[in-house]
């Protein structure tokens, strides 16, 4: 078939060499939970939110 | 690969098969041989081969797309560090829609002012203040410092439990302290002290009743340090009560202020009938005529039509030789009045002409002329005013009786009975004794003596660090309370649920008084509606005054009897020792104190000084020179024995021989209070008559000099056609004044506006520089606070500011207040020059700005005619944790370092409306959308519209006669059209009548 | 042109004459001993010493951008209304610097400057290391340094393109031709001089460099022939960019709105006041490499006499472009350009405005006498004024307009920070670093047009004038 009727190139190579990158990073990530093992203090943080609750017994005049 | 089958078909049996059908040939058979993978597995077409479709997927495609799943599941997985997460509510509360904002109406007091407000809350967070429209006397507006309040309630020194001697510990553990203290001082019969702010609630007055009841031995007083002992202490002359004094502008033709400050945006109501009767299209409407006699220079000052700088101590005998002249020309001094010791003649303070003038004025506008005297000013002058408005029978002016607020003399009373062991309990609710009681070391020496301190209060001050028992209160959105106000009762209610395990004051009183054997209510809330449905609502439910925030009720006008005054009280006040005049106000930004924590008003400019974070004291021009100083310096004042070291600001227009200071700054308490200017409480006389006026203070030069954290350094207009001003008679004349703008041509194609064009027109004759609009911008567009360092190198980040000039001489210059924001030129000088198309023209109008692209060349900074695109130098926002972030309006960017930003005509507010409007199927309404700065403007100075639509506001405003352009010369054809400001000054012999 | 003078026979008059632009006995050996051969002798102790300081300023400098990197530009003493301060200034400055490089190797090249030959190299170098000191000062003067890439237009999925009428657009394209051009016309000089050293050296990872970078030049005639025809198109794109690079430059003030800034007179007053700066640091230069690099024999008072003649002449035309520049607010009665330019002679910052009058005109004029063209100090003493009044109407022209435009409410004074002489401190160490270094690794003259202009390399003008 004709040529024209081929995807780019490039953005097949692109996708070849991304996609496996890509993945393979994700999957490293996933091995070695290095980098999200740190929020230790985070779950604590989340606790710390403070809580915005709506006013009892207010009455709004719109929204 | 798949090799190609021969055409023909077998010519004979195979000799190898693998099933039966193989073998007996069956068609299936050999098409399945044929086929030599399962449909699916072989490409649609073969476009190397050219060979026939047999699948429906390439090989080519099956790996791009696997490629693309995997690509898409790593992206997916992609996480970058400290991005937050955002997950749905699991339990959405009740009322609470994402994206949509509740609005609620509540109420704010500040001393005896009551601001009835409309909070605008989002997902269940208040982040913004309006005043309430519903309110007859507000309309609408609101002040600075209330609107400011909102970041109060996420201060996050706030005190989240209570304490006792720095314990945490429960609720349930610090009553049964309180509790156990007051029923063994009721048992003993000992008085309790309670020291509170003014009571202008009706619910709260009934609830101290019923405490009292409860506890006979209950002292209570009600101190407002910035209130002024001195109106007090007239007032009680005057009438014999304490009188909450309100003035009336839309009836006044001629206004006489005796150092009033009743400009400075503290008042909306007094705001706008300021801006109504200024707001001229033709010089043939009525317009006011303001006098001002005062020793600083006042935001009311730089308004006037003639001002003259006149020492405060002066004021009540210049006022008293007043009432004499009209007395004189005719008006009827009421029985009382003693004016025979005065001496003879004009007085010296005013020139001759003017005065004569001033005489003729107020006696032609006879009851549309009002006297007002600055709450800080001697009592003697106040009672001056009274005596003058009751000559004039000015209807400019409304009297009420007012519960009485505690003095000077109280509280010291208040320190021998500590001192001497009288009280058994005392109790500090929202008051800072420690820090505004002028003898603070007595103070503290006095309040260790009783036995059980107790504090309630938002964030531990210098009182809670010198009691025991420390109690964390609700910020007053997360509270009830209702609030008497001219014309309405005004319901405060919780707009959010207490962030904090706090109580409002009312509660815990409540608890005492369950404590003490009576029990009205279980909470404030069942006790105040209790209460309403008793004595307020008349036929109306509780719940459409909680929906409109307020009852109406008919304004009672009060009897009030002028007394007399005497002429021998002008001459305590004017008796002067040596050294200079003191006079010691409220600061702009802290107020009494109280806001000192609130690093929004810290860092929005005072109106006339333009200083920010800092309370410099103001020396005039004359004594500047006298002495040498110069700007920045640091000064040393001593007055009785205390000594500040402060740095000097010269102030222009401020009377020879007086000095300036701002109270409520010098903190010891809060993160952002501390250390912010020098305390100036111990400067204040122990006198209510003359507590902020205080003469024989000392002025030496220190040395040193600090570099002042100012947001405007030079303030002349070096001629320049910035600020046009006329006086009525021009403004009759020749309206356009001397300035010729030529045609101005372009090579380049006018830009279209299809839809909508907006723009804005800033009125300067209705403008009086009070700075709502900024603090406004702040709250609405999460304008970062950068800190007095940052201020003093120019990097202050405003989006709106109100720049301030001088004119003509020093000693008492023509101030004009201009507010300048992008001006959103059509023909915009910094949007060609930013490389990456950052900043940018929508097809509405707007000069709009993305701060995703922005790199930050600083490039359209520079090539702004207007200076008013501020740059994020260093990073402002980031660090910002809960509760801080809790203010944020979630509808605008919050911007990183190395961003430049601006006004963006309240972009989220516009598109707000047209939402709406398309989703209703219409067209924008004119008013519809209001920016921030113009919901804000008290004056109604600012008006926001669509220049296309001819019927709209602001399509009439800018063909009138006073219109003009800043800096229209450059080309950049502004979208902000100015009305120049207006004076009225005597002029050939015109006056009001 | 001196052939037809054999021609005709006619004997050229003395006067007429060129005279020699070496001293002393030089043959094309010799010359290559003398300069082939430096690099690789053993440096100094003197040239480490430099280099010490060179590096201890780059470091700083480094230093202070790694800081700015962290906090932000807040680092820096910029603030509104004077959003850029040093960091424009210095970028204007070393981009000027540079001119004169490209003036000497280009220019005067194809005006057939025969003089040029011997000082080209090093000009050219000083060229390629102030741009490289210039381009520093765009890059980390963004706010988001980490996004500068964004000023490319490159075609990216979001669909974003650059602003084509912004001037700091028309800058990133001026200053990399500029520096492309540059360096390739400076590398194309090189090879045949590279190739000779690589012919000579007897080290062997000499040889292996100077093997690569000599590109395979065996200096065969069809070489000589490709070389002149590449020299002189590269020398022809050059002197286009010598007036276009400074000339963009100067429409960043320009095109815009400030009064100060928008000149027609810019484009030529950068261009002169660049070929200024740039000539006084190539003569405070070579003062010091002839001295200390023996080579007075090729870099002759001669050359510093020419080269501060045409210094004369640019410190004329900065003056008549100051005298311009006033009688511009003067003549348009603008009251802003009034405003500003009596900012630079009676305001807050009038003594940089004094700085830079005194440095660049009245000065230089000290350059008329030939004692002083000819004296090391007095003309190291105007290059150094020069070179410090040049950044000073840098300052001029960007704080003193911006620090007071429009709006006087905006009015602020400028004050820069520690940072900000640390950077334009590190900018001067990268750059004597880098000349430091290129002294002693690559022949700083090229030899092949030196052995151009030997009296040898003429029989007629050899033999007469010998």
């Amino acid at each position: 078939m004709a040529d024209a009727d081929r995807k780019p190139l490039l953005d097949r190579a692109a996708a070849l060499l991304a996609g496996p990158f890509l993945l393979g990073r994700q999957a490293l990530s996933l091995a070695f939970l290095s980098d999200r093992e740190t929020p230790s203090e985070e779950p604590a943080l989340a606790l710390q939110r403070i809580p915005v609750t709506p006013p009892e017994h207010a009455i709004k005049r719109r929204g | 690969m798949k090799t190609r089958l021969p055409d023909h078909g077998p010519v004979e049996a195979p000799r190898f098969w693998r099933t039966l059908e193989e073998r007996v040939e069956t068609p299936e058979a050999r098409q399945a041989a044929h086929d030599e993978f399962l449909p699916g597995a072989v490409p649609a077409y073969d476009d190397v081969h050219g060979l026939p479709p047999q699948s429906g997927v390439s090989r080519r495609d099956f790996l791009g797309l696997v490629s693309a799943a995997a690509a898409l599941a790593a992206t997916v997985g992609c996480d970058r560090k400290g991005q937050g997460t955002v997950v749905p509510y699991t339990k959405r509360p009740v009322e609470v829609t994402p994206g949509v904002a509740n609005y609620y109406a509540s109420a704010f007091q500040e001393g005896r002012r009551v601001y009835p407000v409309l909070v605008k809350t989002r997902e269940g967070r208040p982040i913004h203040l309006t005043g309430n429209d519903e309110h007859p006397g507000v309309r609408g507006k609101t002040s600075p410092r209330a609107m400011a309040d909102v970041l109060r309630l996420y201060d996050p020194d706030r005190l989240r439990a209570p304490k006792a001697e720095g314990r945490t510990l429960g609720w349930t553990e610090a009553e049964a302290r309180l509790h156990g203290a007051l029923q063994a001082a009721k048992a003993a019969g000992k008085p309790v002290l309670l020291l509170s702010g003014a009571v202008v609630s009706p619910t709260r007055k009934a609830l101290l009743a019923d405490l009292k009841a409860a506890l006979p031995t209950l002292e209570h007083l009600a101190y407002e340090p910035a209130a002024g002992d001195a109106a007090e202490e007239a007032a009680r002359a005057s009438y014999g009560q304490s009188v909450a004094i309100q003035p009336r502008l839309a009836k006044a033709k001629v206004i006489l202020s005796l150092g009033a400050d009743f400009l400075n945006g503290e008042d909306p109501e007094t705001l706008a009938a300021w801006g109504a009767q200024r707001r001229l299209k033709s010089a043939k409407e009525p317009i006011n005529r303001l006098w001002v006699l005062e020793g600083p220079l006042t935001l009311t000052g730089t308004n006037a039509d003639h001002r003259y700088p006149v020492a405060p101590s002066r004021l009540a005998a210049l006022a008293f030789t007043l009432a004499r002249e009209l007395a004189a020309k005719g008006l009827p001094l009421p029985a009382g009045a003693n004016l025979s010791a005065l001496p003879g003649g004009a007085p010296a303070d005013v020139p001759t002409q003017a005065w004569a003038s001033l005489v003729k004025d107020l006696q032609h506008a006879g009851r549309n002329a009002v006297v007002l005297c600055g709450a800080q000013m001697p009592a003697a002058a106040h009672q001056a005013a009274h005596l003058l408005n009751a000559m004039l029978g000015s209807e400019a002016v409304a009297l009420s009786p007012a519960e009485p607020l505690a003095t000077t003399r109280d509280l010291e009373a208040a320190v021998q009975g500590m001192a001497a062991g009288r009280y058994a309990a005392a109790i500090f609710w929202d008051v800072n004794p420690a820090f505004t009681y002028a003898r603070a070391a007595a103070w503290k020496e006095a309040v260790a003596k009783v036995p059980l301190r107790t504090w309630i209060g938002l964030m531990e001050d210098e009182t809670a660090a010198q009691c025991q028992l420390v109690l964390p209160e609700n910020h007053w959105l997360e509270s009830w309370g209702d609030y008497a106000t001219p014309g309405a009762t005004v319901l405060q209610q919780p707009t959010v649920g207490t962030l904090y395990d706090t109580r409002q004051g009312e509660d815990v009183l409540l608890g005492l008084l369950k404590a003490l054997g009576s029990a009205p209510a279980a909470d404030y809330h069942t006790y105040l509606r209790a209460r309403w449905e008793k004595a307020v609502l008349q036929g109306g439910t509780f719940e459409q005054a909680l929906h409109d925030g307020l009852v109406k009720v008919e304004a009672k006008t009060a009897a009030l009897a002028f007394r007399g005054a005497s002429v021998a009280s002008a001459e305590r006040a004017a008796k002067g020792a040596e050294g200079f005049e003191l006079v010691l106000f409220p600061g702009f930004a802290p107020h009494d104190g109280r806001h000192a924590n609130n690093s929004w008003l810290q860092e929005t400019p005072d109106p006339i000084s333009k200083m920010t974070w800092d309370n410099p004291v103001a020396v005039s021009v004359q004594d500047a020179q006298a002495l040498g100083i110069q700007e920045g310096d640091f000064v040393t004042l001593t007055l009785e024995g205390t000594t500040l070291r402060l740095p000097a600001v010269i102030q222009p227009g401020q009377a020879k021989g007086v000095l300036a200071l701002a109270l409520g700054y010098g903190r010891t308490t809060g993160g952002v209070a501390k250390g912010v200017g020098a305390n100036a409480y111990p400067l204040l006389g122990l006198d209510p008559a003359t507590a902020n006026v205080r003469p024989g203070a000392r002025l030496a030069k220190a040395g040193g000099r600090k570099e002042l954290s100012r947001t405007q350094s030079h303030h002349r207009m070096e001629g320049r056609d910035i600020v046009r001003s006329l006086t009525m008679d021009e403004f009759l004349h020749h309206p356009q004044g001397h300035h010729h703008q030529p045609e101005l041509v372009t090579l380049y194609e006018e830009q279209k506006f299809p839809d909508h064009k907006w723009g804005m027109v800033i009125d300067l004759a209705a403008c009086v520089g009070c700075s709502a609009c900024v603090v406004a911008c702040q709250s609405e567009n999460n304008v970062p606070v950068v800190g007095p360092e940052q201020v003093a190198k120019g990097r202050e980040m405003h989006w709106i500011r109100i720049d301030r000039y001088y004119e003509g001489e020093l000693e008492n210059p023509k101030v004009v207040h201009q507010p300048m924001l992008c001006q959103h030129c059509d023909s915009a000088p910094c949007e060609n020059v930013c490389p990456v198309n950052a900043t940018n023209h929508s097809p509405d109008g707007l000069n709009q700005m993305a701060y995703n692209r922005c790199v930050g060349t600083r490039y359209c900074a520079n090539n702004c005619p207007y200076k008013v695109r501020r740059f994020n130098f260093l990073e402002y926002t980031a660090y910002k944790t809960e509760p801080e972030t809790l203010a944020y309006n979630p509808e605008v960017t919050v911007r990183p370092r190395g961003v430049m930003e601006k006004c963006s005509f309240c972009v989220q507010r516009i598109n707000d409306v047209k939402i709406r409007a398309k989703g209703e199927g219409r067209s924008i309404l004119d008013g519809e959308v209001t920016t921030a700065c113009m919901a804000g403007c008290p004056s109604d100075a600012i008006v926001f519209g669509d220049l296309k639509d001819p019927k709209s506001r602001i399509a009439q405003l800018v063909t009138a006669t006073r219109a003009y352009k800043v800096l229209e010369e450059v080309g950049a054809k502004p979208a902000i059209t100015y009305l120049a400001d207006l004076k009225n000054p005597v002029e050939g012999g015109h006056h009001a009548n | 042109m001196r052939t037809d003078a054999s021609v005709h026979a006619v004997p050229i008059p003395e006067g007429l004459l060129e005279p020699a632009l070496t001293v002393g006995k030089v043959t094309p050996g010799s010359l290559d001993d003398q300069v082939l051969a430096f690099p690789e002798t053993k440096p100094p102790k003197q040239w480490y010493l430099a280099l010490a300081v060179t590096l201890t300023a780059l470091g700083i400098g480094l230093a202070c951008i790694g800081y700015t990197f962290t906090t932000g530009i807040g680092a820096w003493g910029n603030s509104s209304p004077v959003f850029w301060a040093f960091d424009i200034i210095n970028f204007v400055f070393w981009v000027g610097i540079g001119h004169a490089g490209t003036l000497i190797s280009a220019i005067l090249f194809l005006f057939r400057k025969r003089w040029r030959n011997a000082i080209a190299r090093f000009a050219e170098a000083m060229t390629i290391f102030a741009v490289m000191c210039a381009v520093i000062f765009p890059l980390i003067h963004v706010g988001r340094p980490w996004l500068a890439y964004w000023l490319f237009p490159y075609p990216n999925e979001r669909a974003l393109w650059t602003n084509f009428r912004s001037p700091l657009l028309w800058d990133v394209f001026a200053v990399n031709t500029y520096f492309s051009v540059s360096l390739m016309f400076w590398y194309l000089g090189l090879i045949p001089d590279i190739a000779s050293m690589r012919d000579r050296t007897t080290s062997k990872l000499r040889k292996t460099i100077y093997t690569v970078l000599a590109l395979g030049w065996r200096g065969a005639a069809s070489h000589w022939q490709h070389y002149e025809k590449a020299y002189l198109l590269l020398a022809g794109l050059a002197t286009g960019l010598v007036l276009s690079v400074h000339s963009v430059v100067s429409f960043d003030f320009a095109t815009s709105v400030v009064p100060g800034w928008h000149m027609t007179i810019f484009p030529p007053y950068f261009v002169a006041g660049a070929i200024f700066a740039g000539f006084s640091m190539v003569v405070i230069v070579l003062v010091v490499v002839r001295e200390t690099m023996q080579l007075k024999n090729l870099i002759t008072m001669r050359h510093l006499d020419v080269m501060n003649k045409v210094i004369l002449a640019m410190s004329c035309i900065m003056g008549y472009s100051y005298m311009m520049e006033g009688f511009t607010a003067w003549y348009s009665m603008n009251e802003y350009l009034h405003h500003g330019f009596m900012n630079i002679i009676t305001g807050t910052y009038g003594w940089a405005g004094w700085i830079t009058i005194s440095c660049n005109i009245f000065i230089p004029q000290l350059l008329w006498f030939k004692k002083c063209r000819s004296s090391y100090f007095w003309m190291i003493l105007v290059a150094i004024g020069v070179t410090i009044g040049m950044w000073f109407e840098r300052f001029v022209i960007i704080v003193i307009s911006l620090h007071q435009d429009y709006l006087p409410s905006a009015w602020r004074i400028y004050k820069p920070t520690m940072v900000d002489f640390g950077i334009l401190l590190g900018t001067f160490g990268l750059f004597f670093t880098l000349v430091l270094i290129f002294a002693r690794v690559l022949p700083v003259i090229a030899t092949t047009e030196v052995k151009a202009i030997l009296p040898d390399a003429q029989p007629s003008h050899g033999g007469s004038h010998e």
